[in-house]
């Protein structure tokens, strides 16, 4: 016994000792760093920027970027750093934390891990680099003021994405049915899934595709303006998910626990050419007409886009949108350098580049719609290129101190009601408990 | 009648070893069939154990999806000098706690047998703090260190130790041998079975250590067939065929290595895992 | 014996020692009477200093054959455990004592540290999905542990006897065990898919309704089932050597002695190899509860702890805590938890084995 007390007293010493040293770090590290001396980008010394990217391998618009920067600064070289999309914000928060990372741009995926960041104090606020280029920020068409936190702005957007709902042509030509139009209520829309699914064993085919993702099915919800995903009180999904398990439970759809333990990608489950519509992102455009363009989808081949179905007395068009941005690590030696390349990026020179590979930039002007809507691949009906005007957009995850963990727990609930483990009811009774509690 | 009824308890035994083995089996032999066939081929019912023409493609074109062969080179040279480093520095060390008196032993061996039943993922984020610091992230570096230094393979070894008689280094201590002989001569020689299980175990561990890689290799150049696989797993989630062509490739050197030193195994868990 | 060794010590000095020590006492002497010429104190004290170092060589010299041969014996043990040590002690032994400090403390990564007391430890009271996590890992393990330890125990019983290709069945039910869990996680999902994986197509056609068939993992009655089975035939392999590693310490003459009695088989197996078994069997229980509350990888790649929360783990919440709340704090004390209970069941085993082996 009294060994064993010594032992203990042993490693609360050494335990204290410990936290001596990691508090002093704490204190060295914690601050961040004051702003370098700036002219970085002026001086033509070499610097090499570390750029935090996913799937570099399927994404065509990175390369194009970096050429056009580096040419015109031979100084500059951009590396990229590939962290993969699945944890891809876990992963960049890992990177960032502690301060000494070596990524000089982050990209910045989703909202709650921004607010993450933000919190940590990973991301170099932009106000003053902003006022100092000169910036306007209304040529992003107000998305900017989405991601603003304690009145500062840590981010540029420079991909503005939102849902429409993507179908393959040739199972509404061989049913005989018209094509989805840009005007659909939510009822419409589901009368059309049902008119083209087919239940036969062996030769089934789908009417629409949910993946798995909660927003592609909870965030109907948001679309009239009345409700707010953070607000506490989620009573109004249930019309929502009471039209979705209906239509999976009558096969309209595929049953959402097979694609949860398939993991089935929504971009394999659309290019098995037996689903007629999908409601997915503005950001599947580009591997689509890539993929279908290099021979790798062979079951698909006709496709067209339609504005997303809305709810009675709403205006067409109306839609969720979500950013991806470029953030200033505070750990970056090379700051000014840094936000020389993001300012390239978000502006409206880098926007034609992106957008030249069929991606939606943020700034969307008129031209960059039309370049999209007249790339080579893209669907040849009005109606495809009119589903790219968009009413009003609202985020999938507005900015939230508790961002992270609603997320959570929406996920929670989500995967539980569809999957059936839960009623609609119980579901959302666990919605409004649990987030009510994060509230208080 | 006697000899009858033996017979049928023969044949029951053999009935239910052999089921038992389809049951281990079955998994492995769905796995390769499957990276035989098309995808949509995959679910077939009845199931087609031997496709009916195979489409050795497959394992053509997993090489170009994904860099594959950078994969395994960076999880065979972290294996390989963790698995190296493990043994040697385990055994080195657990000569000293089994076989040799000195100051504070039990209080040192204590420290690595407390360890044994925290889960790294208990400490995993102090850890990656420091290995940071220590300018380690993003390196292969990081990883050895990681995995190299397990309390298991001091415990284990340890355990082989003491089941050597101890007259054994007494007399060879007679006979004016240092302790560095001793172990050299004496010991390594006769803890090869234990070490073959160290060695299975190291090896394996680390060739399929998913999270730990996961956490600290970012650049794709320096990434595990481990994080590579589960990366392509949900990229190419419908591929079926090639997911599981990868995971076949995936388990060949494991085998290799398991075959090549099975014959010390059983032998070695008898020597090492037993009399706490 | 301490005398002899003494002085068969001293007589042992080589000539070069002895040489030194003569030269050592020539000097003390000379020392000793230059002490008396000098008056000034500071002087003195040097001398004397001076002295008593020359004294503490001798004896080193005349003992040190003892005094050194226990520090030469450390320091030789020491460099045995060093390379392992110094690594152990800074990549292991430092981040675990930092995770215990860490769990009094609010800390996010970057900003500075706040100390909170037991605050991280009173919130777990209040949350869901710790509740959730910690009745699923204890689950798990009831389920997995006697599972494990059946199989493993009957299948070694089995491959102990000599049957023919005895070694490809033990190679073959201990692959499992060695495959990569990436890779074979892939085919349980593949294997246990709702829709049109075999397993459930074969309980179609074994008269089961399309609408009863189970959805495995993605349903809260059976994902838990699921990675259960998947643990269980993905370990017992490696169970099952240690117990055929047991096995092989019974001696034969036990079983012909019994046979000789008339025993039947499950007669032998109840007072031979079970009783003999027991240490065998304590291990396998230590070692498999702790697998068991350590389970992360295979939740991870079937389940991600859903649906739901119906396969949230320990770990997978710490996890979850710590890497994308950054709530580095609250998920050290969580870890402290799941060690607790680790460490609890192992005391608890420990001492039933004791009042075995004593009764």
């Amino acid at each position: 016994m009294k060994r064993r007390i010594c032992i203990i007293l042993v490693f609360v010493l050494l335990l204290t000792a410990l936290a001596g040293c990691s508090n002093n770090k704490g204190k060295t590290t914690g601050g961040s760093a004051a702003p370098t001396s700036g002219g970085d980008n002026s001086t033509n010394e070499p610097i090499t920027l570390k750029w935090s990217v996913w799937d570099i391998n399927s994404t065509t618009y990175y390369q194009p970027l970096i050429d056009t920067y580096e040419a015109a600064h031979e100084n500059v070289k951009i590396e990229m750093v590939d962290l993969g999309s699945a944890d891809y914000m876990t992963v960049l928060a890992t990177e960032l934390t502690g301060n000494d990372s070596d990524i000089d741009i982050a990209t910045i995926k989703d909202i709650p891990g921004y607010a993450t960041l933000v919190e940590k104090n990973a991301l170099e606020p932009l106000n003053s680099y902003i006022k100092t280029a000169g910036i306007d920020v209304s040529v992003y068409g107000g998305i900017t003021n989405q991601i603003i936190i304690n009145d500062r702005l840590y981010a540029l957007p420079f991909r503005s994405d939102f849902w429409v709902l993507f179908y393959n042509k040739e199972i509404f030509d061989a049913a005989g049915v018209d094509y989805p139009t840009n005007d659909m209520t939510f009822e419409q829309y589901d009368e059309l899934a049902r008119k083209v699914t087919n239940t036969t064993l062996g030769a089934q085919g789908y009417g629409a595709h949910y993946h798995t993702w909660r927003s592609a099915v909870q965030l109907f919800g948001i679309l009239d303006g009345k409700n707010s995903i953070v607000g506490g009180n989620y009573d109004f999904l249930k019309p929502y998910y009471e039209l979705v398990l209906k239509q999976q439970e009558d096969q309209v759809v595929q049953d959402y626990a097979t694609l949860k333990t398939s993991s089935l990608h929504y971009s394999g489950a659309f290019a098995q050419g037996n689903v007629a519509m999908m409601n997915m992102g503005t950001w599947f455009i580009p591997t689509l007409i890539e993929k279908i363009d290099s021979g790798e989808y062979t079951d698909i081949s006709k496709w067209g886009l339609a504005k997303y179905p809305h709810a009675e007395g709403v205006e067409p068009g109306s839609t969720l949108a979500t950013i991806t941005s470029l953030a200033v690590t505070t750990a970056s030696k090379h700051k000014e350098a840094a936000f020389d390349f993001l300012e390239f990026i978000t502006s409206s020179e880098g926007a034609k580049v992106i957008a030249s590979t069929g991606t939606i930039p943020a700034i969307k002007t008129e031209a960059v719609i039309e370049s999209i809507s007249s790339m080579e691949g893209f669907p040849e009906d009005e109606g495809s290129a009119e589903a790219l005007q968009t009413a009003n957009t609202y985020l999938e995850m507005p900015v939230h101190v508790n961002s992270s963990e609603i997320e959570t727990i929406l996920n929670t609930a989500h995967d539980n009601i569809m999957s059936g483990n839960a009623t609609i009811e119980e579901g959302i009774e666990y919605m409004n408990t649990e987030v009510g509690k994060l509230l208080q | 009648m006697k000899t009858s009824k033996i017979k049928l308890s023969r044949i029951l035994l053999y009935a239910v070893l052999i089921f038992i083995t389809l049951l281990m089996l079955i998994p492995f032999v769905w796995m390769l069939s499957a990276s035989l066939k098309l995808d949509k081929d995959v679910f077939t019912f009845p199931i087609q154990w031997i496709p009916e023409n195979p489409r050795w493609q497959n394992y053509k074109n997993i090489w170009t999806k994904i860099p594959l062969a950078k994969f395994i080179l960076n999880t065979t040279k972290l294996t390989l000098i963790v698995t190296t480093l493990q043994i040697l520095t385990s055994s080195f060390a657990a000569y000293a706690f089994a076989k040799l008196q000195f100051k504070n032993r039990n209080l040192l061996f204590l420290a690595y047998v407390a360890t044994i039943a925290v889960p790294w993922q208990v400490y995993m984020v102090p850890q990656f703090m420091m290995m940071r610091s220590f300018g380690l992230n993003d390196t292969h570096l990081a990883i050895i260190f990681l995995q190299t230094f397990s309390a298991f393979g001091v415990f284990m070894m340890r355990q082989f130790y003491q089941g050597i008689p101890d007259e054994l280094c007494e007399a060879a201590r007679i006979d004016g041998m240092s302790e560095y002989k001793i172990y050299k001569r004496i010991m390594l020689p006769l803890s090869k079975p234990a070490l073959s299980t160290l060695v299975i175990f190291t090896f394996v561990g680390t060739w399929n250590d998913f999270l730990g890689p996961m956490i600290y290799l970012k650049t794709e150049s320096k990434k595990t067939l481990q994080i590579g696989l589960r990366m392509f797993i949900s990229q190419y989630s419908s591929e079926y065929g090639l997911i599981m062509a990868a995971s076949v490739i995936s388990l060949i050197p494991v085998l290799i290595i398991f075959i090549a030193l099975q014959k010390y195994f059983v032998e070695g868990i008898a020597s090492t895992g037993i009399k706490g | 014996m301490e005398n002899k060794n003494k002085e068969s010590k001293i007589r042992q000095l080589t000539d070069k020692q002895k040489t030194e020590l003569a030269e050592l006492e020539a000097t003390l002497i000379g020392l000793i009477d230059c002490v008396q010429t000098i008056s000034v104190s500071k002087e003195k004290e040097k001398v004397l200093s001076n002295i008593a170092k020359t004294q503490k060589k001798i004896k080193h010299i005349k003992l040190g054959g003892i005094l050194s041969k226990e520090t030469k014996r450390n320091l030789v043990a020491y460099s045995f455990i060093a390379p392992n040590f110094i690594g152990f002690m800074v990549f292991t032994l430092g981040p675990i004592m930092f995770a215990f400090l860490l769990s009094f403390m609010k800390w996010d990564g970057n900003n500075a540290m706040d100390f909170v007391g037991i605050n991280n430890f009173l919130r777990l009271t209040d949350d869901v999905r710790f509740k959730a996590a910690f009745v699923n890992t204890v689950v798990y393990s009831l389920a997995t542990v006697p599972l494990t330890l059946l199989f493993a125990l009957g299948l070694a019983i089995i491959l102990n006897q000599k049957v023919k290709f005895r070694n490809v069945f033990r190679t073959a039910s201990f692959f499992p065990y060695v495959a990569s869990l990436v890779a074979v996680a892939a085919v349980w999902n593949m294997l246990f898919s709702p829709a049109n994986g075999p397993v459930n197509m074969l309980l179609a056609n074994l008269g089961v309704a399309v609408k009863n068939l189970p959805k495995w993992a993605a349903d809260k009655h059976f994902a838990m089932l699921t990675v259960i089975l998947f643990s269980v035939w993905k370990s017992m392999g490696y169970y099952m050597v240690i117990y055929l590693a047991g096995l092989q310490g019974i001696s034969a003459e036990m079983y012909e002695a019994a046979s000789l009695d008339g025993a039947n088989s499950w007669q032998k197996f109840k007072s031979i190899t079970w009783p003999m078994l027991q240490p065998t069997t304590f291990f396998v229980v230590v070692i498999l509860t702790i697998n068991c509350f350590k389970v992360y990888d295979q939740i991870y790649m079937i389940t991600q702890g859903g649906p739901g929360t119906s396969t949230l783990v320990l770990v997978y919440h710490i996890y979850d805590t710590a890497f994308k709340s950054w709530d580095l704090g609250y998920a050290s004390a969580i870890s402290v938890v799941l060690f607790l209970l680790v460490l609890i069941v192992t005391l608890v085993q420990f001492k039933g084995e004791k009042k075995y082996a004593n009764s």
